[in-house]
């Protein structure tokens, strides 16, 4: 190993930059979430408050249900994306004629604007000329509406979000059960074991890494999906049955020019979310032990 | 350097595995300041919640350092 | 024989899904192409995904106004700025901290980490007032501050894209061999020469990756853009979501700005999807 100042040295740049960008505004709402501070109140000056800020927050409905929903939309999103893509992985384990074009298709949505997938959907669902409302309502008679019907509104961001980032399962699956041994699998065929005892007791244990870094990373954005659910259904309605976390905050707490507030509870979302991500580092990283 | 073939680890975790410990995994020191973080603020929140109105907040303080000591000490 | 009918069958149950999922996967890209091939009058007829006649205008109205001109001029700007500044200081940080024996060097990865996956709701306020609070000189109107400049979303976007490609390079420079620094270093090399000569050709086809990713995920971005920017430094994401805001919704139009969106991540398709896998699970999955 060479002298470890150059290495500081070197880091030092991109420190910086996170260092300010990213942590400095941290600490600041740190401090600011203790206080009382509204530039539209009767006093503009930032009053010590203790956590009172958190008191609120804690039985705040608004923000309660909010989280519920997120977690809600988060839960049903990954769990049917890691069983279709897990599905789709496994069909595309073969070679076929037409696989990598298969597969070049299923990539598209991931790399596209999440506000554009909004758009999209919205177009799609939009009650007049969308077409799934339109061919629901002619073929089965069924009236589909997401601007005044909760259930389907969420159902629809859920689909939003299936159709969004399964690809991202699939490849991911993909290449870990690709990158598997096959000997262990063609051993228990000799001992003649059926195909569910393989998948279970077999591909499963070895494709655990994968699974759980698929599924930390999705958990993850799946809890900070905003762009999409708000262009979709225009800011989390109908009432706030799509609003999650990240729409609140920026279309309710943001505008409202409550500082102190918001600071707490921007800070108290960016907690669940490193709590979160502490297994994520954790799947990620080898351990090496001192 | 990774003992999985189906996936890589770039990053390597540096633990201490010389010591007894109470956590279920390897820790090293900035992990166990991290989670006594995160179960102080818990604690805190939880007690805003449900228990304040019946004790002081300044109990979930106390609480939540004694705890915060024997996962820094003993984790 | 009976061996040779599963065989088929099973074959055709591969191809008759994935015809399925292709159909689910462009038939909403198609259906938004449609829409802005459309005048406002032909929408509300039943749904029907020919296009007749090419109704042009949508496009040549956003590609002629001013707004969308600038706007489209400040995504490139921001997203090329800081896909170039991202992936120069991640070749130097990674290498860092790659070769070096850092003390603390996980708790930076950890850190990084959480900066790339928090929630950019979480970032709104704080960074807001650090926009214009605490970064912010002079009164009146000789005010400076990075609010509504696009330098100021350029730093902005570091803070998820740079711990992206952190964590991203640090894989492609681990699999360079030690061993080649060491020679060069044993000849008398310099660390920037060793950075310059040997570490930059052998990552360049990850360093490329890199800025790829960067700059999509710095093209797609729509939250911060939307709350610490007002007019001057104002991003093509936003704009299409002004679309909806503004009553009376022309969808054509929308869908035109949104095809426009999305061409280049298209293009980044084309070109990256054989990486595009180990970029989004930050080098741990590799195909």
């Amino acid at each position: 190993m060479r002298r470890t100042r150059t290495g500081w040295l070197l880091l030092a740049p991109s420190m910086i930059i996170l260092f300010v960008v990213g942590i400095v505004p941290f600490i600041y709402v740190l401090y600011v979430g203790f206080f009382d501070w509204n530039l539209f109140s009767a006093s503009r000056e930032m009053t010590f408050n203790g956590v009172n800020n958190y008191r609120q927050l804690v039985f705040d409905p608004l923000f309660l249900d909010a989280i519920w929903v997120t977690i809600r939309f988060t839960f049903f999103a990954v769990v049917s994306q890691l069983i279709i893509g897990f599905f789709l992985a496994q069909l595309l384990l073969r070679d076929f004629p037409g696989k990598s074009f298969f597969r070049t298709i299923h990539t598209v949505p991931l790399m596209i604007a999440p506000i554009a997938i909004g758009a999209i959907w919205r177009l799609l669902t939009i009650p007049g000329f969308g077409p799934i409302p339109y061919l629901l309502d002619r073929w089965f008679d069924f009236e589909f509406n997401i601007g005044n019907n909760a259930t389907q509104a969420f159902l629809a961001i859920v689909i939003m979000d299936i159709w969004h980032w399964t690809p991202f399962v699939t490849l991911t699956m993909l290449a870990g059960l690709s990158a598997l041994p096959a000997e262990p699998r063609e051993a228990a065929q000799v001992d003649g074991a059926n195909s569910w005892q393989i998948f279970r007791f077999i591909t499963l244990p070895q494709m655990q890494p994968v699974v759980l870094t698929v599924l930390f990373i999705r958990i993850m954005d799946g809890l900070r999906t905003v762009d999409e659910i708000n262009m979709l259904t225009n800011g989390g309605g109908p009432g706030t049955s799509t609003r999650t976390i990240g729409i609140h905050i920026f279309r309710v707490v943001f505008p409202q020019t409550d500082y102190g507030y918001g600071s707490a509870m921007s800070l108290l979302t960016l907690y669940l979310t490193i709590v979160a991500c502490w297994f994520l580092f954790v799947s990620l990283t080898a351990v090496r032990k001192r | 350097m990774s003992d999985q073939d189906s996936i890589h680890h770039p990053v390597e975790h540096e633990v201490e595995d010389d010591r007894p410990h109470l956590l279920p995994i390897y820790t090293n020191m900035f992990d166990r300041v991290f989670i006594s973080v995160v179960i102080m603020v818990a604690i805190h929140l939880f007690w805003l919640r449900f228990l304040e109105v019946y004790l002081s907040l300044y109990v979930a303080t106390i609480i939540s350092l004694v705890v915060g000591y024997i996962i820094i000490r003993r984790g | 024989m009976k061996i040779n009918t599963r065989k088929v069958l099973s074959y055709a149950f591969t191809y008759v899904v994935w015809i399925i999922v292709t159909i689910v996967t462009i038939l909403p890209v198609y259906w938004m192409f449609v829409i802005s091939a459309r005048s406002r009058v032909e929408l509300f007829n039943a749904p029907n995904l020919i296009i007749s006649s090419f109704y042009t205008q949508n496009y040549t109205n956003v590609i002629y106004d001013r707004t969308f001109q600038s706007y489209m001029m400040n995504s490139v700007i921001v997203s090329t700025g800081n896909a170039v500044l991202v992936t120069a200081l991640a070749l130097l940080a990674t290498y860092a901290l790659s070769r070096y024996d850092l003390v603390g060097k996980d708790n930076i990865f950890f850190t990084t980490l959480t900066q790339r996956m928090a929630p950019p709701a979480a970032f709104l306020l704080p960074l807001f007032l650090l926009y214009t609070q605490v970064f912010a000189f002079g009164e009146g109107r000789a005010r400076w501050d990075l609010y509504d400049t696009q330098i100021g979303l350029i730093l902005l976007y570091c803070v998820f894209n740079l711990p992206f490609a952190i964590w991203l390079l640090k894989g492609i420079i681990d699999g360079i061999p030690v061993e080649l620094d060491e020679a060069a270093y044993v000849d008398g090399a310099t660390t920037s020469m060793v950075i310059r000569r040997i570490i930059l050709p052998l990552a360049a086809p990850g360093l490329a990756v890199t800025l790829i990713l960067s700059w999509v995920f710095a093209w797609n971005e729509y939250l911060l853009a939307a709350t610490l920017t007002n007019f001057n430094a104002r991003t093509i994401t936003t704009g299409l979501a002004e679309f909806v805001t503004v009553t009376g919704t022309n969808w054509g139009e929308m869908a035109a700005v949104a095809m426009l969106t999305l061409v280049p991540s298209l293009i980044v398709v084309a070109f990256a999807q054989r990486y595009l896998v180990a970029g989004l699970t930050f080098g741990a999955v590799k195909n």
